[in-house]
């Protein structure tokens, strides 16, 4: 509680939490935002013609039509939707591999300690978004496949942290007194061990949301992510890279094809950023208020 | 010190060997069809055979053992198998871009740490000022900015608007004069070669296509270096030692520039590697938007072909390169600062 009233008065992070609230309201609200027409997939973005050329903003369709006619407005609240589940899912797994191989680690030490962190290494020498392109051309695109390898090259910090955490708590007084009476191990880690050293590794884990959001865009921009048509900003803003150079003599005719996702995606980003980096300064025993 | 650095050598053939399986693994998934391309060194050898033929020929239905030891054995010779995205062997296609990446991640590498420590002390020296939330929001913003959008609009404004920086390595005239026999090659980074050779117009042209991509590059990891520098800064200027010279009367300029930088620039040594090796990972997307002919751009083609080889033979010299940095690195740092003891 002390740490969230220190976010709320520290204008950079007030912004960042405000930002968040934003999008979170989107996200709940977007069938009413932008009701999906009866009967389909409301996560398919409707296509409101067959051209290619994208058609700009009008009344009817405030933000314009992008590439292949996908109405923007649209494909924006839903994608809100899509960037939470893929970063949420992304972050719970990352964070539960972490924890578990990272508590055995520290808790048991000697030779399990030694195994899990040489397997920790091994899975740190894979270069991250080469590792993902991987294994993306062998099981083909789409965001399933994007978010599998994005969690297993992406557990490996939380794993380091949470047996940094362990190894400093385990010597306890409570938790010898819990060991001397013959509390199991399982019980002595998910009951005295963990509730005392895995806040700041699920405060930090979250955090990397905004940045999971952008690794999956990239991708999706790379043509390895969602299917054509599904609601996602990196697709939406993929499908502009063919008309970001605009038209002979008008450079930036087709603006809003790249404006609008863009905004969309950076402000995303952004809150998390402003919430971490104030977050990373409480925390910093180094810097003094 | 040396024992640590021998234990560490001799870890590196264990994550080597770590990242072969899961490799391997992952490529067993696929058909036998696909699987024969990263087994034939050049394409006739697979036309006219029929699938039975080939996977018969290499024995592809062999048990998975004796398959990773084959290409094992393949790899330690250096054939990674061929490339049907960049027509050549996927070692060849590799040695051919490299240059052009590392040329590119070394130029990044100067603006990114002057800038971010620059940044970072400004916004350390102003803790809690406008200006310390201004560089701040300014560098978090950047961070935040996917690479691609960021890359584009630098296309955009860079190429499109002024036309001052063109896409692609070199201008189509420099290219032939480079495979001219007056012109010798040393490293394969053409800035380096043009500036040996005396050409300067090579020079000129090859700075001219590669600042835009640096310049994102650098954009985008300012506020990592700020980040880390600031906050080290901020220790530091909390000592003991900075309060002593500050209460001696020396001015602010020579407190901050002859006794907390120093000392604060330790720790920025260590984050330094690892984003050296993020620069060098994360080019694939930048030198895709700028059309930059590096690694990045091989490996992003090849995997939008379904060039299943060639990705992999990225990802193991990825794998390597990973490894042997971060000893260099760790090692360094033992030395640079004398109170780190490696055991």
């Amino acid at each position: 509680m002390n740490i969230l009233r220190r976010l709320v008065k520290n204008r950079i992070s007030l912004l960042g939490l405000i930002l968040l609230l934003f999008f979170v309201v989107v996200a709940i609200a977007a069938p009413w935002l932008a009701p999906p027409p009866k009967g389909s997939d409301p996560y398919r973005i409707p296509r409101r013609g067959w051209t290619l050329e994208p058609t700009p903003p009008s009344a009817k369709y405030p933000l314009g039509l992008t590439q292949g006619q996908y109405d923007i407005y649209y494909g924006l609240v839903w994608g809100t939707r899509t960037a939470f589940r893929v970063g949420i899912i992304v972050i719970v797994f990352r964070a539960l591999i972490g924890i578990i191989l990272g508590s055995i680690a520290a808790y048991y030490g000697g030779l399990w300690d030694e195994i899990l962190m040489r397997f920790t290494d091994i899975f740190m020498s894979f270069p991250y978004l080469i590792g993902v392109v991987v294994f993306v051309s062998i099981f083909g695109p789409g965001l399933n496949n994007v978010m599998i390898p994005l969690i297993a090259l992406g557990w490996m910090p939380y794993a380091r942290m949470i047996r940094g955490n362990i190894l400093a708590v385990k010597q306890e007084e409570y938790v010898l007194a819990a060991r001397a009476i013959g509390v199991s191990d399982f019980k002595i880690i998910t009951r005295h061990i963990l509730p005392n050293s895995i806040f700041p590794v699920l405060i930090q884990a979250s955090m990397q949301i905004g940045s999971i959001v952008i690794s999956v865009s990239a991708l999706s921009f790379l043509g390895l992510g969602a299917p054509e048509g599904y609601a996602d900003w990196g697709q939406m803003l993929s499908f502009a890279r063919n008309w970001m150079l605009g038209d002979q003599g008008n450079v930036l005719k087709y603006w809003f094809t790249v404006v609008y996702p863009g905004l969309a995606m950076v402000l995303f980003v952004l809150s998390w950023n402003l919430i971490g980096d104030a977050f990373r300064d409480i925390m910093d025993p180094r810097i003094q208020a | 010190m040396l024992s640590y650095i021998v234990r560490r050598l001799l870890f590196l053939p264990v994550v080597l060997f770590g990242v072969t399986v899961l490799i391997f693994a992952l490529v067993s998934t696929l058909g036998p069809w696909m699987r024969v391309a990263t087994f034939v060194p050049s394409p006739d050898a697979e036309r006219h055979v029929d699938l039975e033929a080939i996977i018969r020929k290499y024995n592809l239905d062999d048990p998975p053992l004796k398959m990773y030891l084959r290409w094992v054995n393949n790899l330690l010779r250096g054939n990674l198998g061929w490339s049907q995205s960049s027509h050549m062997t996927v070692t060849e296609a590799i040695g051919r871009r490299f240059p052009a990446t590392l040329e590119l991640t070394l130029f990044a590498v100067i603006p990114v740490i002057l800038g971010g420590i620059f940044l970072g002390v400004i916004s350390a020296v102003h803790h809690n000022k406008p200006i310390d939330h201004a560089t701040r929001v300014m560098a978090i913003t950047l961070w935040s900015m996917p690479d691609f959008v960021l890359g584009l609009a630098v296309l955009m404004v860079g190429f499109g608007v002024l036309g001052w920086f063109p896409p692609g390595r070199l201008s189509a005239w420099a290219e032939l004069e480079i495979l001219k026999t007056s012109f010798r090659s040393f490293t394969g980074m053409h800035t380096i070669d043009a500036l040996l050779n005396l050409r300067f117009d090579i020079l000129w042209d090859a700075l001219r296509h590669i600042f835009a991509p640096v310049f994102t590059l650098a954009c985008l990891w300012w506020a990592f270096m700020l980040r880390i520098t600031r906050s080290s800064m901020l220790d530091v200027l909390n000592q003991d030692y900075v309060r002593t010279a500050r209460a001696k009367g020396l001015d602010e300029k020579t407190v901050i520039r002859k006794h907390a930088l120093g000392n604060a620039l330790i720790p920025v040594t260590t984050v330094a590697s690892s984003m050296l090796l993020g620069l060098l990972g994360g080019v694939v997307i930048v030198e895709t938007v700028f059309n930059y002919p590096g690694l990045g751009l091989l490996t992003s083609t090849a995997a939008t072909r379904l060039d299943v080889p060639c990705v992999v033979g990225v990802a193991l010299f990825y794998a390597v390169i990973l490894v042997v940095v971060n000893l260099v690195v760790d090692v360094m740092y033992s030395i640079i600062d004398p109170r780190v003891r490696l055991e």
